[in-house]
């Protein structure tokens, strides 16, 4: 018999309190690890919308001022054929870059011949496209079949096919197969006209986008605005997202050296969206965890507490057979360690099955600013479902040392004698 | 302070026969703010292997004595000296690690751990003690063979009578050797058959172990039985007579 047994035991002597207890830690627990399993689905969805959905890659490379002044003076900030052939160049040996792509973005209008809207249009090569659009979705997303609409393609053997996005398709009643006009000012301010073929439409997944954006061949871009062989920004893939930030700070270093004056952005500086997401769910992860720790805080301080008072004759016979104070403190606090980490896999359990539930019911919904509905899915994140069960002992820990301090500094004959 | 150092302002050996010295003991309770002294100048040896009984009317200072005599209170006055040692100046931690290694309680409401089967309420002052599992249960298993309860050691206290509780608790004040054992009323809870079942048993192990055991009674029967009965009236020592 050690000291773990004896606090086993001593769980068992009012079983009906451990209980409810342990579940109080345990549906907390359950509560924080589907939270957290839910933000870590929305996070890593966001990332890769944001990545492979917008097509912003990894990092993006553009002249310095592009994102700024370049707005209202493109013919300065654009890239030159010479300038991105350098650039290609001297990134070639970098062995994290799966993919540059040059793009070119400008607006316009488009007409179906009897009414005109504006559009926003990226100009970008077809096979860059479906390359950044690999990995898009998870198997299971792919499964629930509600991103199906998302995908945009472009046509490699068709120079005049574009992608629209849905809602433009449907502002104008055009259709698939059927043709419309651009109209954009070339970069010396001409006006510039070209019929296309609707080749695909698409759902940027955005209800303020979804009725302007379009997808065009880069070469068809450029003959538009006129600008041959030029590009507005780089797009990078990566073949480690985490490595983002270093691969940024190496890539300036080396293009700086090579005499390039030039920015490069990550995904998450360029997808505002994401930044604030992630910031909206960190806040609120952290008032449900805050809330939760207050509750299990309480619950177990509560259990201790009575416990202690249960048990003060108890405690007053260890005393006095030779259980030291400090003793006395590891014993609950054994107890409570034990009684946490009971609750905590309780709770992981609670989360295993209660995501294999929600996982499997399809549920859907459709997020704020969203144009489609998306599955409700559920991660398991792990990072923080142990960063919980770390803080939840040490929550439980705290309740209990107060309570079990209190009864070790109890005098003996005080103890011996408590009715 | 350990016990290897006794205070230096008092006479510091004593005779080897004397276990146990109160040396002018006093202990005040305060009830509010009226002051009760429990225990007057108490001034008593016990000896090695003694049998001795503690009696009076209750409210005379019994379980008071008691408690001091078990290190598991302190006088307010006075010095108590164990085997020649002072005990007043010990921490708090020596004074517990003292009472594991030289001192047994049995008490009058048992104070078995209802969890714990008889055996693991036996080898629970050896696992405070830090006697690994195995011998710990070897020796507790022996203690519970000692008083008779070879067959329960796996029954938990609920399960055993009045009498058979008080055993496991007297086996468990014993499985760590002590040289002195409490007991305060540890035949109160108990029929009169049941009483001098459990007074034969500890003199039996006072007789065969040298242990030295002090109990309090109310129970004059029960007197016979001891080689000397101390009478304590309103917390002074009335009479302290040696009957063998």
């Amino acid at each position: 018999m050690n000291t773990l047994t004896l606090a086993l035991r001593g769980l068992t002597r009012n079983h009906r309190r451990s209980i409810v207890t342990l579940l109080a830690i345990a549906f907390g627990f359950a509560a924080i690890s589907l939270f957290a399993g839910y933000t870590h689905n929305i996070y890593s969805g966001l990332a890769r919308q944001s990545i492979h959905g917008e097509l912003l890659g990894h990092l993006t490379l553009s002249k310095r001022g592009m994102s700024t002044a370049g707005k209202l003076d493109p013919q300065r900030y654009l890239l030159t054929l010479d300038e991105v052939a350098r650039i290609e160049a001297a990134l070639q040996h970098e062995s994290q870059i799966t993919l540059i792509a040059p793009r070119l973005a400008f607006s316009g209008l488009v007409t179906n011949g009897r009414a005109s809207t504006i559009f926003i249009a990226e100009g970008i090569s077809p096979q860059a496209m479906d390359r950044l659009q690999e990995n898009m979705l998870t198997e299971q997303e792919a499964r629930s079949g509600m991103y199906d609409r998302l995908a945009k393609k472009l046509d490699p053997a068709r120079e005049s096919g574009v992608a629209l996005s849905a809602g433009l398709v449907e502002l104008l009643h055009l259709h698939v197969g059927g043709e419309a006009i651009l109209l954009v000012n070339t970069l010396s301010g001409q006006a510039n006209a070209m019929d296309v073929t609707v080749d695909g439409s698409f759902n940027t997944g955005n209800a303020g986008t979804n009725d302007k954006f379009a997808f065009v061949p880069l070469a068809l871009a450029q003959s538009l605005l006129d600008a041959e062989g030029r590009a507005d920004r780089l797009t990078l893939l990566l073949e480690d997202v985490t490595q983002t930030e270093a691969i940024r700070d190496r890539l300036l270093a080396k293009l700086s050296a090579a005499g390039f004056d030039l920015e490069i952005a990550t995904w998450q500086e360029l997808s505002s969206f994401y930044r604030q997401v992630h910031g909206m769910f960190n806040m609120i992860f952290g008032f449900i965890f805050s809330i939760v720790l207050a509750v299990v805080l309480m619950s177990v301080a509560n259990s201790v507490g009575m416990t202690v008072i249960e048990r003060t004759r108890e405690i007053g016979t260890l005393r006095a057979i030779g259980l030291k104070r400090s003793g006395v403190i590891r014993l609950f606090a054994t107890e409570t360690l034990l009684l946490t980490l009971l609750g905590c896999g309780v709770g992981f359990l609670l989360t295993v099955g209660v995501r294999y539930g929600i996982n499997g019911s399809h549920i859907a919904y459709t997020p704020p600013n969203g144009a489609n509905a998306v599955p409700l899915l559920v991660d398991m994140d792990y990072p923080r479902i142990l960063l919980t069960m770390v803080l939840m002992l040490a929550v439980g820990m705290l309740a209990a040392f107060l309570p079990s301090f209190r009864s070790a500094r109890q005098q003996i004959i005080d103890a011996l004698g408590h009715v | 302070m350990s016990l290897s150092h006794p205070r230096v302002s008092v006479p510091t050996q004593r005779p080897a026969a004397t276990l146990l010295q109160l040396r002018e003991v006093g202990r005040r309770f305060m009830l509010g703010e009226t002051p009760i002294d429990a225990l007057h100048a108490i001034r008593f040896d016990i000896h090695a292997g003694e049998f001795l009984a503690v009696w009076g009317p209750s409210g005379s200072g019994k379980s008071t004595l008691m408690n001091l005599i078990g290190l598991i209170d302190a006088p307010t006055t006075g010095e108590i000296y164990f085997d020649g040692h002072c005990t007043g100046d010990l921490s708090d931690d020596e004074l517990t690690a003292f009472r594991g290694k030289n001192i047994g309680f049995i008490f009058q409401g048992f104070n078995l751990m209802p969890v714990l089967s008889a055996l693991e309420n036996v080898m629970l002052p050896l696992h405070i003690r830090g006697v690994g599992g195995s011998e710990a249960r070897t020796r507790a298993a022996a203690a519970l063979q000692d008083v008779g309860l070879a067959k329960f050691v796996h029954s938990r206290p609920d399960k055993l009578s009045g009498g058979q509780r008080q055993r496991v608790a007297i086996a468990r004040a014993l499985v760590v050797e002590p040289r002195l054992v409490i007991a305060d009323e540890p035949t109160a809870n108990l029929d009169s058959h049941n009483s001098l079942m459990i007074i034969d048993m500890m003199r039996e192990m006072n007789r065969a172990r040298g242990v030295t055991f002090v109990f309090t009674t109310h129970d004059p029967r029960l007197l016979a039985h001891v080689d000397r009965k101390v009478l304590l009236q309103d917390g002074c020592i009335e009479r302290d007579e040696s009957t063998s």
